[in-house]
């Protein structure tokens, strides 16, 4: 059953991404990375680009671990996006990064977050930057 | 070999282009035809303009069809929201079109406020909003606050339909 | 120097509150809609006509100038901060722009393309000033045939420098001057293409027309197409200016300045040559050509000021002639004409307050630009975030209370959605929008002029030729239409047989991006 990371190129989604790949090696399982956009707006910084999913790629590869990517456009939310692959997947695991409560933090990350561990069947870790 | 059939099935839409621009000047030319010469001075007539405008027309309809004959192809417009990469997306022009239309058809009788709220609403639709009740509330209070704007600021009374005498 | 003191004058007329407001207002929305995707000057100040019911005229040409200048503004803090190709004027300054945008020096691309913008943009709107009152006394004598040529060369010179097929290009104009036959013949009295429609007999409205090709055809295409993939706006980083930086920018501002001008005053397509020529020659010119590709300053500075300094070029035309060098402009003479002025020679005289405090008013408007981008270039690219389903609704609903204010009618609205299919039309095979716009403003004006020629040469043919300057200019015309067949025949020539030919090669990153920026101001 494989854990499941949402990842944003942001720093709570690096601190995000590292702990989904601490936890996916411990528990020996596959690690589902996903980063969607709705596309709605014309520029979207959680979305990323060629070259920083070639660095995710080459990062992981290196990690050993079994993974993969899902990076799309979709009209639903990237909240809704990982609660139903954690569905269809049976995850173990969501691991999602969220901000220290500023009050833009909250505003900015604060929906999918709050979405994900409203609605997820699995256990939801949340991790926060490093200060 | 499904590319090619592509390729072949552009060409044939260049050529409606073409074919548009010959009906057109035939029009012109046509409708010159009825015109009444009435003190005319040797070059110019009545009739010359739209003669030379049709003339125009079918020449570039005929050039254009050589161009395309030779391998020609219009080069679509790139703009910095638009991927030319893949197909045109139908349903989303048609629909946008559709709620368009029905602005058109109804705006004298149910009034802009429905109508207006009711095409904001079909396009965003159609362009992939999906959060409903902030789209309603939004189409609603715009086509509101563009009818009072108009009738206030520019003195404009756009149709009030159904809602005539409330607003 | 009557063209000074009168620029002093209409700087007192700017300088009054209601006047500063809306030149604010003007500047303010033609940087949001140069940042915004989608939307250029020309389609924002169709959409506003409206405004033209209610508004002094004063007013309404200031703030759509201030437009025009502003969306040069907004176009670069999208072109620098977004790893996306902007509009066509500022697709040079992308290819820098992101590069040192995305290397680290974002600050410094922007504080060279606004303080180049406003530099060139001063510099430029004091020659218009300058040079303006020297056309209009050559102008003024130029009788009929003369119009005529001059407005055949604008017809011949927008079909053939813009786009890349000039076959598409006068095509595009036949549309226009077809739509302008419509309705009543002015001399004979008979109606011309209305068959039998009552709606038809005044003619289509201008306005309606340009709503369609700018605003629905636009927003038509775009949504067929609406690009998925999120871009990524990089963060602006580095400090905003430094000594070196300044060194490196103020020679490309100048140089700019220069090739923009003269570019905008012919009717040669609006920015996207001029900001080409720009960039190929900062290249050549720059003591870092290895750094061009990879974030040079110069690749920003000089397009910039290009580009600014064009849209003031345009205006030359525009004002002395009333003849529409770019899509912008064309909308521009609309707002004039709704007032019932006619730009061209006789507007300095009739209307010389009005149009000193408008070029006074862009000279505000740019300082205004430069306070209003500089800081808060980071802030203006938040509105990229606006979801796009609201953005191109909104351009649908503006669209069709423009067409149904403009006569009441749901005729209009019809019309508008059948010309908008057009403009989509165009779009999908390569026809330029600008022709068709230029030839309906201009071709019910040229027939005018083309009768009392011929009416005063008793129809005789030799009417249309019988002065030095309308023999010269259809000379130009010619040479308009037989060089770039030399041209070409010349590379052609030498380049070798299997290597791509023309202009429109890929060969570098800059040569690529020139030939898709044929979207001036839509």
């Amino acid at each position: 059953m494989p854990v499941i990371v949402g990842f944003v190129p942001t720093k709570e989604g690096r601190a995000a991404l590292d702990a989904a790949v601490t936890e996916a090696r411990s528990r020996g399982s596959r690690l589902l990375v996903v980063n969607a956009s709705t596309g709605a707006a014309s520029a979207d910084n959680r979305y990323v680009d060629d070259e920083e999913l070639t660095a995710l790629r080459a990062e992981l590869d290196a990690s050993g671990l079994d993974y993969e990517i899902s990076h799309a456009v979709h009209k639903k939310d990237p909240a809704e996006i990982i609660v139903e692959l954690a569905e269809e997947t049976h995850a173990d695991l969501i691991v999602i990064g969220v901000r220290r409560r500023t009050p833009v933090g909250k505003l900015l990350l604060g929906s999918q977050a709050q979405k994900v561990l409203l609605d997820a069947e699995c256990p939801v870790l949340a991790v926060k930057a490093p200060r | 070999m499904s590319d090619q059939v592509q390729k072949r099935g552009e060409g044939r839409s260049e050529y409606g282009v073409s074919l548009l621009l010959l009906a057109l000047g035939i029009v012109a030319i046509v409708d010159a035809l009825g015109l009444i010469e009435r003190g005319a001075r040797g070059f110019m007539t009545a009739r010359t303009v739209p003669m030379f405008v049709g003339g125009l027309l079918i020449l570039c309809a005929v050039l254009l069809a050589v161009d395309i004959a030779r391998g020609g192809r219009g080069e679509q417009e790139e703009g910095e929201d638009v991927d030319l990469s893949g197909g045109a997306d139908w349903r989303t022009v048609a629909l946008l079109a559709a709620a368009f239309a029905f602005n058109a058809a109804f705006i004298d009788r149910l009034g802009w406020p429905i109508t207006g709220a009711v095409m904001f609403f079909g396009s965003a639709y159609a362009l992939g909003n999906r959060h409903y009740v902030r789209l309603a509330v939004i189409s609603v209070a715009l086509s509101l606050v563009t009818w009072y704007g108009f009738f206030l600021g520019l003195g404009v009374k756009l149709p009030a339909g159904l809602l005539d005498g409330i607003l | 120097m009557d063209g000074l003191n009168a620029l002093l004058d209409g700087m007192s007329a700017a300088l009054t509150p209601m006047n500063l407001l809306y030149a604010f207002f003007g500047v303010l929305l033609g940087t949001a809609i140069g940042v915004l995707p989608g939307i250029g000057p020309a389609m924002a100040i169709a959409l506003l006509l409206p405004l033209t019911y209610t508004l002094p005229v004063e007013q309404a040409i200031i703030m759509f100038a201030g437009l025009y200048y502003g969306g040069m503004y907004g176009g670069s803090t999208t072109s620098i901060l977004l790893n996306t190709p902007g509009e066509s004027a500022s697709v040079m300054t992308a290819i820098e722009g992101n590069k040192m945008a995305k290397a680290g020096r974002g600050a410094a691309a922007l504080s060279t393309a606004a303080i180049g913008s406003f530099v060139a943009g001063t510099i430029a709107t004091f020659c218009l000033a300058l040079l303006a009152p020297q056309v209009v006394k050559v102008a003024i004598q130029l009788g009929d045939p003369d119009y005529l040529a001059v407005m055949l060369f604008a017809f011949v010179a927008v079909t053939t420098v813009l786009g890349s097929s000039k076959i598409r290009g006068f095509a595009s104009l036949g549309l226009g001057v077809w739509i302008g036959l419509i309705g009543i013949d002015p001399t004979s009295g008979q109606q011309r293409l209305t068959f039998g429609i009552d709606q038809l007999s005044d003619g289509i409205d201008v306005v309606v027309v340009a709503v369609a090709v700018f605003a629905m055809g636009e927003a038509l295409w775009i949504a067929a197409h609406l690009r998925r993939a999120p871009a990524r706006i990089t963060p602006i980083k580095g400090r905003w200016m430094t000594r070196e930086d300044l060194s490196r920018s103020w020679k490309p501002w100048l140089r700019g300045t220069v090739i923009g001008f003269p570019f905008g005053a012919i009717p040669a397509g609006g920015a996207e040559i001029p900001t080409f020529l720009s960039y190929i020659s900062e290249r050549k010119l720059s003591k870092k050509p290895e750094e061009f590709g990879h974030g040079a300053i110069e690749g920003v500075a000089g397009p910039e000021a290009t580009n600014n300094a064009s849209a003031a070029g345009s205006l030359v035309p525009l004002l002395t002639l009333g003849i529409p060098t770019t899509a912008t402009a064309a909308v521009m003479i609309l707002a004039f004409q709704t007032y019932g002025i006619q730009p061209g020679p006789r507007l300095f005289q009739d209307q010389g307050p009005l149009v000193w405090t408008l070029i006074a008013s862009l000279l505000i408007g740019n300082a205004m630009l430069l306070l209003l981008n500089l800081p808060m270039a980071g802030l203006w690219a938040k509105l990229l975030l606006i979801p796009r389903p609201y953005l191109y609704a909104g351009i649908l609903m503006f669209a069709s209370l423009g067409a149904y204010a403009a006569n009441g009618s749901p005729f209009d609205l019809w019309l508008l959605l059948f010309i908008g299919g057009l403009g989509f039309a165009m779009r999908r095979f390569g026809l330029p929008v600008v022709p068709l716009i230029v030839g309906l403003i201009l071709a019910p004006r040229a027939e005018v002029f083309m009768r009392r020629a011929l009416q005063i040469s008793d129809g005789h043919l030799s009417g249309l030729v019988n002065t030095t300057f309308s023999k010269v200019v259809y000379v130009l015309i010619a040479l308009l239409i037989v060089a770039p067949f030399i041209w070409s025949r010349v590379r052609g020539r030498r380049t070798p047989p299997e290597g791509p030919v023309g202009p429109s090669s890929p060969t570098t990153g800059a040569d690529d991006a020139r030939v898709h920026a044929n979207t001036e101001g839509a």
